[in-house]
C-alpha cells in the first residue's frame, strides 16, 4: 500500500464522526494501530491481524447487544405475566 | 395456600416463556469467560518475556476453545454462540503469531490480551445478567 493510500485512509477515518461512541471508538483505534505500524512498533502482519480484531470486537458487541435486548424483553414479559396474573 | 398457588403459577409461566426464546444463566458458561477474563489481564503482564508469552497464548487460546465447544449446542444461545466464535478467533490469531511466525512484537502482545480482557469483559456482564 502506498503513502497517498494510506494518507487517504487516514484522512476518511478523520472525518467519521458517529451518534454511536463504539463506532468513534473504532475509528480512533485503527487510527492508532496505523501510526503505531507507520512507527515501526508493531509489523504489517500484526497490524492487519489487530485491524480484522476491530471488526470481531464490533461482533461481539452486536450479539451482547441483541442479547441484552432479549434478557430486557424476558424481564418485561415476566412483569407483565405477574400483574396480568394478579388482575385475573 | 392460595396466594402460595398464585405464585407458583406466576414463577412457572415465566420459566416457560424464558424456556422459549432465551437460554438461562449458566454457572458453566459464567466461569469459563470469567477465567478467560482473569488469565488476558494477568498475561498482558508478561508481553515482554516472549518464552512465556507463547505459553499463555497457547494456554489462553485452548480456554476460548473450549468455550466455544462449551456453548455451541446450547438451545437459544445464538448470541453468545456468535461472540464466542469471533473471541476464539482473537485469541487463536495471538498464538498463531507466536507459534507460525516467532517474532511477535510485545506492543502487538499487549494489545491482543486487552483485546480478549475488553471484550470477555462484555460478554461476562451480559451472560451474568440472564434470568436464573
Amino acid at each position: 500500500m502506498s503513502a497517498e493510500q494510506i494518507q487517504y485512509n487516514q484522512s476518511l477515518l478523520a472525518s467519521i464522526s458517529s451518534q454511536n461512541p463504539d463506532v468513534n471508538a473504532a475509528a480512533a483505534q485503527v487510527h492508532q494501530y496505523t501510526e503505531m505500524c507507520k512507527a515501526g512498533q508493531i509489523s504489517p502482519a500484526e497490524y492487519a491481524q489487530l485491524l480484522r480484531d476491530i471488526q470481531s470486537q464490533i461482533n461481539i458487541q452486536a450479539a451482547m447487544a441483541e442479547l441484552d435486548a432479549m434478557e430486557t424483553l424476558n424481564t418485561a414479559i415476566n412483569g407483565l405475566i405477574t400483574i396480568a396474573s394478579l388482575i385475573a | 395456600m392460595k396466594k402460595i398457588i398464585l405464585l407458583i403459577s406466576i414463577a412457572l409461566s415465566g420459566c416457560a416463556v424464558v424456556d422459549s426464546y432465551l437460554m438461562k444463566y449458566d454457572p458453566g458458561e459464567y466461569t469459563i469467560i470469567t477465567e478467560i477474563r482473569a488469565d488476558a489481564q494477568n498475561y498482558k503482564e508478561s508481553c515482554s518475556n516472549e518464552l512465556m508469552s507463547t505459553t499463555n497464548s497457547v494456554a489462553l487460546a485452548n480456554k476460548t476453545k473450549l468455550f466455544v465447544l462449551f456453548s455451541e449446542h446450547q438451545p437459544h444461545n445464538e448470541p453468545v454462540i456468535k461472540a464466542s466464535i469471533e473471541l476464539d478467533k482473537i485469541a487463536q490469531g495471538l498464538k498463531t503469531q507466536y507459534t507460525n511466525e516467532g517474532k511477535v512484537s510485545p506492543m502487538f502482545c499487549k494489545i491482543k490480551f486487552e483485546s480478549i480482557e475488553h471484550s470477555a469483559e462484555a460478554m461476562q456482564k451480559i451472560i451474568g445478567a440472564k434470568p436464573r
